[in-house]
C-alpha cells in the first residue's frame, strides 16, 4: 500500500504541476469577427512619388478590428493601367504589402497620376489616396530576354507551313507590346495543327534558381475578329545539353526538341483581344515524352538550351474536321517580350 | 527498395523451400488470407432533375486476393508477408491488375524471453497517447451495414483501435516474488512518414514515433502502467529547419476487487503533453529556438461495475482534458474533412458542377475518405456528425462526466446499450462563454428466435443517438446545434444460413455552429459561422448468405441521399446495387 500511496501522491503532484490553462478563451473573438467593421489605423501610403525605374516601391499600411477580405486598387489615370492587391487579414503590413510598379495585366503604367482605393468585402468603407509615378518601371530586367527590337535573332530559326494562307511569321512594328517590334505568328492552315514556330537558343548555365523559382513571361497578341476558337500557343523548353541547337542546318527548325530529348511544354489557349502578358512557373511545365524511360526528367534551369514557341490551331477542313466551325478562319498568336525572371513573374517583380 | 528486397527474400524462402525442403513445407510455411469480390452499380435517382451532366449510372468492381505467407525458417522466427492481387472489372488484358506487397513483417523470440517484430506493426497504448479511435456513426450501427464497415476497416488497417506503423517493436516481462508481482516492458520505434521530395531542392523530414510502456501488477488488486510516446521530426533528414516535437507522459492506476457475482474496477489516469516546433541549424550561428509551445494535461477517473454473468456493465467516470493537450497518436482522426478530400461516388453533382458534400452513406461506404497517417495538428471535423468528442476521449478542451451501460437479458433475448455524458469546454473558443455538450445514445437488439425458441435467427435492432451543443452569451457567438441519428434493422433467416435484411438509417441536424480554421501550427485563426439544417437518409434492402463465420455473400440495394434546408447546396438522391463476396481463407 505504501507504493500505491506514493504513486497517488506523485500523480497528484503531476496534476498540480500541469494544472489547468489560465486563458479565458482561444482564437480570435467571434464578436469581433462577426461584429461591426472598424478602422483602427488609416491607410498610409509610403512614397507618394515613386521612381520605379530606380527600383523604388510603394508600401501600404492599414489596420482594422477584424480579419476581412480587402482589396487595394491602383488605377493609372492616363493609361488606365491597373493593379489589384488582395488579402484576408486584419492588418495590411507595410513590410509585406508593397507595389513595385507593375500592372495586374497590360497596359503598363506610365509616368502619370494614379488613384489608390482600399475597399473591404461587404463593407461600404472605402479609403482613397493618390500618388504620382515619377518614372515607370522597366520590364527588361530578367535572366534572359528577347524583344525582337533587332529583328529575328541571327541564331534563331523560323519555320512555318508554306502551303498555308496569309502566313505572317515575321517581325512587325505596328503594335508592339513594349518597344517598337514584335513577332507575328498566324495564318490559315485548315488541314493541320501546326502553323509554324520560332526556335531561339538560350544559355542559362549561370542560373542558380530551381524550377519553382523560374518564370517564363511573354506577351501574346490576338483579336476577336472572326476568332479561331481552337488556336493556342505551345511553349517548349529543351534541356538537351549534348546536341547542338542547329545540328542539321538543312532543316528550318532547331534539333533540340526531339521526342527522345528532355523537353518540357506548356499549352496556352489564346482567346482574347489585344495584348496580354502571360507568366508561367517553369515547374508547371510538363514533360513532352513522360513515358520515355530513357529520359531523366530532372528539371534544371541551368540546363535550358532552347525555347520553341509554336503557333497551333485545331484543323477544320473536311480531310481532318476536328473543329469544322473554324474552317477558313485565320489564326493570330503574335508574341513579344519573352523574358525569364527569377523568384516571381514579370509583373510582380 | 527495402520492401522489394524483403519481398525477394520471402519469395526465395518460399520457392527454395519448395525445391529442397519439400518434406518440411507443412511445418515451415503456411498460408492464410482473405478474398473479396465487389461489384457496385450507382445511379442517380429518377427524381433528380437538376443534374443532366453526371452519368445516369456507373458501375465498378474488383476481385482481390490477399495471400498471407507465413514462413518459419527456425522455430522462434516467423516472416510474414501479405501479397495483394487485385483485378478491376473491365481491365483489358490484365491492364487493371495490380500486384503489390500490402504487409511485410518479421517477428520472433530471442532466447525465449524477448519478443521482437520488425516491419508492419499495429500499435496501441493508452487512450491519450496512441489510440485509433472509432470513426463517427459507427458505434451503434446495425449488422446490415457491417460489410461496408469491414471493407473500410480492412482497407485502412483499422484493427482493435491500433495504428498501423512501420518500425521495430520489442516486449519482455519479469516476474517477482516480493514487492511487486510482475513488470512488463513494451518499446517501439516507428517511422510514420519518410523524407519526401517536395520540389527539386526541398525535402521534408523523416517523421518518427517512438515510445514505451511499463506495466506492473503491484499486487492482486492493483496494477499500474506508465506510457511515454514522442512524435517528432528529424530535421537533418530533410532541408527544412523546423521540426515538430510532441512528447506525452501518461500514467494510470487500476484497482479492482471482485467476488463470485461481480467485479468492480477503478482506473485513475493522468498525464501531460508538450508540443512545439524546434528551429535548428539557424543562420549566423544562432542557437536553436522553439515556437508555438503548447503544454496540457488530462485526468480521468473511470469506475466500472461488471456482473459476472454478463448481464450488466456499468461505467461511470469523470474526465478533464486541457485545451492545450496535444497527442498526435491519440488525436489523429480516421475521417478528415479537409478540403479536397472528395467522395469517390459522384464527387461532382448538379448542372452547376458543385462538389458533392459527403453524406452518411459516404461515411458508411467510402473507404477512400479515411486516413492512415498520423497528424501533428488537430484535423478538421464536421460538427454535424461528431461535435462533442471529435477526437475521442482525447478531445482537448473538455471536462465532464459520462455513464455507459450495457444490459443483457440472461437468455440474450434483449441486448441494450445506453451511453450518456455531459461535457463542457474548459475555456471558450472565440468567446468567454463555454460550449456545453450533452449526448444520449441508446441501442437495443431483440432476438425473437431466443424468445420463441426458434432455430432460425430473427432479430430486430434499433438505435438512437442524440448530440446537443449549446453556448450562450452574445447573440453573435451563441450556438445551438442538435443532431440525431436513428437506425433500425431487421434480420430474418428464411432458410438455413440465408437471411433477408432491411435497414434504415437517418441523421437530422439543425442549428448553428462555428467551423474553426487553424494555421499550420494548429492555432485557431478564424471561425466560419454555419447554419445547419440537413437530413441524411439511407434505406437498404437485401439478402445475405452466410457460408460460415467470416465467409458470406451479400446482395443489397441502397436508396440514399441528403436534403438541405436554407443552404446553398442542392439536395441529392442516389441508388446503389451492391454485391460483396467476402471469404476469409
Amino acid at each position: 500500500m505504501k507504493i500505491k500511496t506514493k504513486i497517488i501522491l506523485f500523480m497528484g503532484l503531476v496534476f498540480l504541476l500541469h494544472s489547468c490553462t489560465k486563458q479565458e478563451f482561444e482564437g480570435p473573438l467571434i464578436a469581433t469577427i462577426y461584429g461591426d467593421f472598424e478602422l483602427i489605423e488609416p491607410l498610409i501610403v509610403t512614397n507618394k512619388n515613386p521612381s520605379f525605374s530606380s527600383n523604388e516601391q510603394v508600401s501600404f499600411h492599414c489596420e482594422f478590428n477584424k480579419p476581412i477580405k480587402w482589396k487595394i486598387t491602383i488605377l493609372g489615370l492616363s493609361t488606365s493601367a491597373f493593379r489589384e492587391i488582395t488579402g484576408f487579414s486584419n492588418l495590411i503590413d507595410s513590410n509585406m504589402i508593397v507595389w513595385k510598379g507593375g500592372p495586374s495585366q497590360v497596359p503598363f503604367f506610365a509616368e502619370e497620376d494614379c488613384a489608390i482605393e482600399l475597399s473591404f468585402e461587404n463593407e461600404t468603407d472605402t479609403l482613397r489616396d493618390t500618388i504620382t509615378i515619377v518614372s515607370a518601371k522597366n520590364f527588361d530586367d530578367g535572366i534572359w530576354f528577347e524583344d525582337f527590337e533587332g529583328g529575328i535573332p541571327s541564331d534563331g530559326l523560323v519555320y512555318y507551313n508554306n502551303d498555308g494562307g496569309s502566313m505572317t511569321f515575321s517581325v512587325a512594328n505596328d503594335n508592339a507590346l513594349l518597344g517598337n517590334s514584335y513577332f507575328n505568328m498566324g495564318g490559315r492552315v485548315n488541314w493541320d495543327w501546326v502553323l509554324g514556330n520560332i526556335d531561339l537558343p538560350i544559355n542559362m548555365s549561370d542560373v542558380s534558381q530551381n524550377s519553382d523559382d523560374l518564370y517564363i513571361n511573354l506577351g501574346i497578341l490576338s483579336d476577336l475578329q472572326d476568332l479561331h476558337t481552337g488556336q493556342f500557343i505551345n511553349i517548349l523548353i529543351s534541356e538537351e545539353t549534348v546536341t547542338p541547337f542547329n545540328d542539321n542546318p538543312n532543316n528550318n527548325a532547331s534539333d533540340l526538341f526531339e521526342p527522345t530529348m528532355e523537353v518540357y511544354k506548356m499549352k496556352v489557349p489564346v482567346d482574347w483581344d489585344d495584348w496580354q502578358l502571360k507568366s508561367f512557373r517553369y515547374s508547371d511545365f510538363e514533360p513532352v515524352s513522360p513515358n520515355n524511360q530513357d529520359i531523366n526528367f530532372n528539371m534544371n534551369p541551368a540546363d535550358i538550351r532552347a525555347i520553341r514557341i509554336t503557333c497551333q490551331a485545331c484543323p477544320s477542313s473536311s480531310g481532318n474536321p476536328v473543329c469544322p466551325e473554324n474552317f477558313g478562319k485565320n489564326v493570330r498568336t503574335d508574341i513579344d517580350h519573352i523574358i525569364f525572371t527569377a523568384n516571381s513573374s514579370l509583373l510582380d517583380q | 527498395m527495402k520492401r522489394n528486397l524483403l519481398l525477394l527474400i520471402v519469395f526465395v524462402a518460399v520457392f527454395l523451400s519448395d525445391i529442397s525442403l519439400h518434406a518440411q513445407i507443412s511445418e515451415n510455411i503456411w498460408f492464410d488470407g482473405f478474398s473479396r469480390s465487389f461489384f457496385a452499380r450507382d445511379a442517380v435517382d429518377k427524381s433528380t432533375i437538376d443534374d443532366t451532366i453526371s452519368a445516369r449510372n456507373t458501375s465498378n468492381g474488383y476481385n482481390l486476393l490477399d495471400l498471407n505467407i507465413h514462413v518459419n525458417p527456425i522455430k522462434d522466427i516467423e516472416i510474414f508477408s501479405q501479397l495483394r492481387i487485385r483485378n478491376s472489372f473491365g481491365g483489358f488484358f490484365g491492364s487493371g491488375t495490380e500486384i503489390n506487397v500490402r504487409q511485410l513483417k518479421a517477428k520472433g523470440i530471442i532466447n525465449e524471453k524477448i519478443r521482437f517484430s520488425v516491419g508492419d506493426l499495429f500499435l496501441k497504448q493508452s487512450k491519450f497517447t496512441l489510440y485509433n479511435y472509432d470513426e463517427e456513426l459507427s458505434g451503434f450501427e446495425n449488422d446490415m451495414l457491417k460489410p461496408y464497415r469491414d471493407i473500410i476497416h480492412y482497407e485502412n488497417f483499422y484493427t482493435e483501435n491500433r495504428w498501423r506503423l512501420q518500425g521495430i517493436q520489442t516486449d519482455f516481462s519479469f516476474e517477482f516474488d516480493r514487492h511487486i508481482r510482475s513488470l512488463s516492458f513494451d518499446l517501439f520505434v516507428t517511422r510514420p512518414s519518410g523524407s519526401r521530395q517536395i520540389n527539386e531542392t526541398t525535402y521534408s523530414s523523416d517523421l518518427l514515433l517512438s515510445g514505451g510502456s511499463v506495466f506492473s501488477e503491484i499486487n492482486k488488486r492493483l496494477t499500474m502502467s506508465v506510457n511515454y510516446i514522442n512524435f517528432f521530426e528529424v530535421a537533418s533528414s530533410g532541408t527544412k529547419n523546423v521540426s515538430v516535437r510532441n512528447p506525452i507522459y501518461d500514467m494510470s492506476l487500476i484497482h479492482h476487487f471482485d467476488n463470485e457475482k461481480y467485479r468492480i474496477e477503478q482506473k485513475l489516469q493522468t498525464g501531460f503533453s508538450k508540443r512545439y516546433w524546434l528551429h535548428s541549424q539557424l543562420d549566423n550561428g544562432r542557437s536553436d529556438s522553439t515556437s508555438n509551445d503548447n503544454k496540457g494535461m488530462y485526468f480521468e477517473l473511470d469506475n466500472k461495475y461488471i456482473k459476472k454473468d454478463s448481464s450488466l456493465v456499468l461505467t461511470l467516470g469523470y474526465r478533464y482534458v486541457d485545451p492545450n493537450f496535444r497527442s498526435a497518436g491519440a488525436q489523429t482522426r480516421r475521417l478528415n474533412y479537409i478540403n479536397g478530400n472528395r467522395n469517390t461516388i459522384y464527387p461532382i453533382y448538379t448542372n452547376m458542377s458543385l462538389i458533392r458534400p459527403p453524406s452518411v452513406f459516404d461515411l458508411v461506404s467510402d473507404d477512400k475518405l479515411y486516413n492512415q497517417e498520423l497528424s501533428s495538428v488537430l484535423m478538421v471535423f464536421n460538427p454535424i456528425y461528431s461535435n462533442i468528442l471529435p477526437y475521442g476521449d482525447a478531445t482537448p478542451n473538455r471536462t465532464g462526466v459520462y455513464l455507459n451501460t450495457i444490459i443483457n437479458n440472461k437468455k440474450k433475448v434483449f441486448l441494450t446499450k445506453i451511453n450518456t455524458g455531459f461535457f463542457k469546454e474548459v475555456i471558450g473558443q472565440g468567446a468567454a462563454e463555454k460550449r456545453e455538450f450533452g449526448f444520449l445514445k441508446g441501442a437495443i437488439k431483440i432476438n425473437f428466435h431466443q424468445l420463441l425458441n426458434w432455430e432460425k435467427e430473427i432479430s430486430f435492432s434499433a438505435s438512437s443517438e442524440s448530440e446537443m451543443t449549446r453556448r450562450g452569451g452574445e447573440t453573435v457567438s451563441s450556438i445551438n446545434l442538435f443532431s440525431h441519428q436513428m437506425n433500425a434493422s431487421l434480420n430474418a433467416e428464411l432458410v438455413k444460413k440465408f437471411f433477408i435484411q432491411a435497414s434504415y438509417k437517418q441523421l437530422n441536424a439543425n442549428g448553428n455552429e462555428f467551423f474553426t480554421q487553424r494555421d499550420n501550427y494548429g492555432k485557431i485563426t478564424y471561425y466560419t459561422s454555419t447554419q445547419i439544417d440537413q437530413k441524411d437518409h439511407m434505406l437498404s434492402f437485401g439478402m445475405l448468405y452466410k457460408f460460415r463465420e467470416n465467409v458470406y455473400a451479400n446482395l443489397h440495394y441502397n436508396w440514399w441521399g441528403l436534403k438541405f434546408a436554407d443552404q446553398p447546396f442542392s439536395d441529392y438522391k442516389y441508388n446503389r446495387l451492391i454485391l460483396i463476396l467476402s471469404v476469409k481463407l
